[in-house]
């Protein structure tokens, strides 16, 4: 699970496929209410593209080289991580919350979405943005940090 | 309003002359103790000591708001589960307005009493508001007729009268004591709530829909008391009901075999002694008893309980003798009057309803006074044996008169207000035995042989004043007035009964007396007797009796004593049990648990396999028929894949093969998604068994490469609990997805372009986001707690033993 055990191939291949594995996860999200993919799903794509960042390359490295602080202990680098990460899921619940508690704020019930078409765009020609996407982008962000948090926790013992 | 004596026959009860009560009033008196309760921490901080003060005054509002519907009858209701036709339904009648009186008002007194008592007691804040939340619970018990809100107000007597008794943190007995009275209430309220389910259940056999009600309102179960009997016995529930109903009020009443938790419970303050153990919480029972009187009574309701009364009141009042602390008198003599009173609705002749009546109030008034004296003598005297007490009238004159006035009330001597309840009850048991004969006339012999022993221990307790005062006992201060106002105030009111028995019937017990009958209500009248009646005859012998047995009082104690050890106690077995439940629990518990994931797999897996095919057996659940099968070739392949695969997991020759495996299986289940149309499943099974895959080799990193060799045993065990868990979970899928007639897809598949006005393509999104986001909302809250807990469960693990 640290740097030294993988290969030169496991190290450059993680290095283009985790960029792609995020592109996917993001376009998932974006498409979720109207063709295959969601909320979850992308939540779940994005972290297996850290999990295999952190299998390969190791917490150290994220942490040196990805949010670019230096730290000298892996275990509280992991607990670091962890605090970021549950930050990352509290902020998912209350944007999920919140976007129930707008609805409210035009006397409708809780959780009420809407949906607001936007035409001759160029290039999308037709945009639909729907408010479940904010819902959704909710739950994305409790997926990503709930998951993130179980692999540092399991990945630093 | 009520009936006067000698009106001819019929009186006309509160029922026909009665006014509705105001709801304010009565939800105002009910809350209010609950809001001071929630306020009494920042009273304490600005008022201190004074807080006793604050809280008799809230005391003091609740019974004025109860006492002005004094006259009033009928339910307010405020609703509460409308879906399960459950509501805080409040009725007023005389019983309620007689227990609710007497809750507040002696409420007021104890309040006052704890000014001067806890003094320097610790934790007044915590004492105070329990205390108050105790007194609202308890009105709630008394006012309550929805069934599930008196359970509901029940158990939190229970509750709060722990937190009460346990009041001394630091003290080992005060703690058992306080579990033991929790557990035996608790669990007595538990049965109670059977009983009441069973009840709401027989009201649907007599009026098609259930209710919760059981008093007022026309609809209520005692409206159609004959309806719900007849549909009770139809269901053969009536015995179940009774029985259910008597254990929830013996549990409560500390009735024979249930009463050891009550002198158990002496622990608590004496104030809170006064309270909980003569005028409120343990009349809960016997209330319980007097109100489902009109709706259970019968020939079984008799035998049960007047047995069971005459029985407590006997043995208990036995025991009382054997006591060393003037508490523990009391606590006894506690149990033996409140037989007293559940013989007393017992019987099914009126005088018995007048009886229980009767002496809920006398009992109250002496049983409190008592208490607060033996607080005064253990604060003064700086003791509470029995042996080092004596001559305390030098000392204490004014309390010697309140004593006397209390005691000779207890003890059934005339002219003292015990004397007339207790003739009631003679006079009942006289009329059953009379109508019934042959072994009903161990009734009567045997409250007679109960109440000589109450004359006797009554007595006892007044003898603290007489005599010579022990060397021993060195001087006794004089109590301040907060301590003597209320047992004085309560000691009077005694002496009023006394004097004029009718007064107090006419005023309240009359009422109560009447809502305890089924149908018309005779005029209540009690006097003092001035032929030979039976029962004079009956009060005659007791006394005789008593006094003749006074000089062998010290060798009946040491009699009691010696008897009342080892099997012969209630608190043995109770000990017995708990013992054998702890040794129990930690032999089996090492078998149960030991500490390997192996071994909880096995028993939470085999005891879910077993519990959900018992669930599915007991339910009757039949399979659903196969409709619409169609198997393609690549169905089979990939199904025939996933079969190989999930053998293939049983013979991996190490964990990584294994994992490896296992993620054969799941990608299969994904392609079978793909094939059954449903890419967006697919799609998450394929991402959820690749992090699996993840999570799983991260762990494996740290675990030994090979399995052990598993013996034959072991292996056969595993193959029969996976081959079980694969069954239940099998049968758990057809069986919930088995396809209704009005299949909930196609409203799904219409409404889909969901919000209206387009969008929404992907029907499995907008379910999670649009119809059921609420189910979502929980879901990912969910997810987020379960993140919360491997936080605190694993990454936290050092925190606290390092620091």
């Amino acid at each position: 699970m640290s740097a030294r055990d993988a290969t030169v191939i496991a190290r450059t291949v993680s290095r283009i496929v985790f960029p792609l594995i995020l592109l996917t996860a993001f376009a998932l999200l974006l498409q979720g209410h109207n063709r295959p993919g969601g909320g979850f799903i992308a939540g779940v794509l994005t972290a297996v593209a850290f999990a295999l960042l952190m299998i390969i390359f190791g917490f150290d490295y994220i942490e040196d080289e990805i949010l670019g602080r230096d730290m000298d202990d892996t275990r509280a680098a992991a607990l670091t991580i962890v605090t970021d990460n549950s930050l990352v899921f509290a902020l998912g619940l209350a944007l999920a919350v919140g976007s129930g508690l707008v609805a409210m704020a035009f006397g409708l019930p809780f959780l009420t979405q809407t949906v607001v078409f936007l035409h001759d765009l160029p290039v999308y020609h037709e945009l639909e943005l729907a408010s479940a996407f904010v819902f959704d982008l909710g739950v994305y962000l409790v997926v990503v940090g709930a998951l993130l948090t179980v692999l540092t926790v399991v990945g630093a013992e | 309003m009520v009936g006067r004596p000698g009106s001819g026959g019929i009186a006309f009860t509160l029922a026909q002359a009665g006014t509705d009560p105001a709801a304010t009033a009565l939800f105002a008196a009910l809350g209010l103790p609950f809001l001071a309760a929630l306020l009494v921490p920042l009273v304490h901080r600005a008022l201190g000591e004074r807080t006793a003060w604050f809280a008799a005054l809230v005391a003091l509002v609740s019974f004025g708001l109860v006492a002005s519907q004094y006259g009033a009858q009928g339910a307010v209701t405020l609703p509460w589960i409308p879906t399960l036709g459950i509501s805080l339904t409040l009725y007023l009648d005389g019983l309620s307005l007689l227990i609710s009186l007497l809750a507040s008002g002696v409420g007021v007194l104890i309040f006052t009493y704890s000014a001067g008592y806890m003094h320097d007691e610790p934790g007044k804040a915590r004492y105070y508001a329990t205390l108050l939340a105790f007194m609202g619970s308890m009105l709630g018990v008394a006012l309550a007729s929805d069934l599930i809100a008196l359970f509901v107000f029940w158990e939190l007597t229970s509750i709060t009268s722990f937190g009460l008794v346990g009041h001394y943190r630091d003290s080992e007995s005060a703690q058992s004591a306080a579990r033991q009275a929790l557990i035996v209430t608790v669990s007595g309220g538990l049965f109670m709530l059977v009983g009441f389910i069973l009840l709401a259940y027989a009201s649907e056999v007599a009026f098609g829909t259930p209710t919760f009600t059981l008093i007022g309102g026309p609809d209520s179960m005692i409206a159609n008391a004959d309806a719900m009997r007849t549909a009770l016995r139809e269901t053969g529930l009536f015995l179940p009901v009774l029985g259910l109903v008597a254990l929830g009020a013996a549990a409560k009443s500390a009735q024979v075999p249930l009463h050891f938790w009550l002198p158990s419970a002496m622990e608590a303050p004496t104030p809170v002694s006064a309270f909980l153990h003569s005028a409120t919480m343990v009349k809960a029972g016997v209330f319980l008893v007097g109100r489902t009187r009109p709706l259970l009574t019968g020939e079984e309701w008799m035998v049960l309980f007047a047995s069971l009364g005459l029985l407590t009141m006997t043995v208990t009042a036995i025991r009382a003798l054997g006591a060393t602390d003037i508490k523990e008198l009391l606590a006894y003599s506690t149990a033996s009057h409140l037989g007293l009173i559940t013989a007393g609705f017992g019987f099914t002749n009126q005088l018995g309803a007048e009886t229980g009546a009767f002496h809920i109030l006398n009992h109250a008034l002496f049983k409190a006074t008592l208490f607060l004296v033996a607080g005064i003598i253990a604060h003064e005297a700086g003791t509470r044996a029995l042996d080092e007490l004596g001559g305390l009238r030098h000392d204490l004159p004014l309390v010697g008169v309140i004593t006397a006035i209390a005691a000779l009330g207890m003890a059934g001597v005339p002219p003292f207000n015990g004397f007339y309840s207790k003739e009631l009850l003679f006079e009942a048991a006289y009329e059953t035995a009379h109508e019934l004969g042959g072994l009903a006339w161990t009734f009567p012999v045997v409250a007679v042989v109960g109440s000589v022993f109450t004359f006797l221990y009554s007595i006892r307790f007044l003898w603290l004043f007489m005599g010579a005062k022990p060397d021993s006992l060195g001087e006794v201060h004089s109590p301040s007035y907060a301590l003597v106002a209320p047992p004085a105030v309560l000691a009077g009111l005694a002496m009023v009964v006394g004097i004029d028995p009718q007064l107090a019937v006419d005023a309240i017990v009359q009422s109560a007396f009447a809502s305890t009958v089924a149908g018309e209500a005779h005029s209540m009248s009690v006097y003092l007797p001035t032929y030979l009646s039976p029962a004079v005859a009956m009060s005659a012998v007791t006394i005789a009796a008593g006094i003749a047995l006074s000089p062998f009082y010290d060798r009946l104690h040491d009699g009691v004593r010696w008897l009342s050890r080892g099997p012969a106690t209630a608190t043995w077995w109770y000990d017995g049990a708990v013992v054998g439940l702890e040794h129990a629990s930690a032999v089996s518990l090492p078998r149960l648990q030991t500490g390997r994931f192996r071994t909880a797999a096995v028993w939470l897996l085999g005891s879910t396999v077993v519990l959900v095919l018992t669930g599915y057996a007991a339910a009757g659940v039949s399979l659903p028929a196969f409709t619409g099968l169609s198997i393609t070739a690549p169905v089979v392949v990939i199904l025939a894949v996933a079969v190989l695969a999930a053998a293939a997991i049983g013979i991996a020759p190490s964990h990584v093969a294994g994992v490896l495996t296992l993620s054969i299986l799941g990608f299969m289940v994904a392609l079978f998604f793909v094939l059954a149309s449903a890419p967006d499943l697919a799609l998450t099974q394929l991402v959820v068994e690749t992090l699996v895959l993840v999570i799983f080799l991260l762990v494996l990193d740290k675990l030994p490469a090979f399995y052990g060799e598993a013996s034959r045993s072991n292996v056969v065990r595993d193959a029969v609990l996976a081959a079980g868990v694969g069954l239940t979970v099998c049968l758990t899928v057809l069986v919930a997805t088995a396809p209704s007639p009005d299949t909930i897809a196609g409203f799904f598949v219409e409404t889909a372009p969901l919000p209206e006005g387009g969008g929404g393509g992907n029907i499995v999104n907008v379910i999670l986001v649009d119809f059921r986001a609420f189910d979502t909302l929980g879901e990912i809250s969910v997810v987020a707690m379960a993140a919360v807990s491997v936080i605190t469960l694993i990454a936290m693990r050092g925190r606290g033993e390092s620091s």
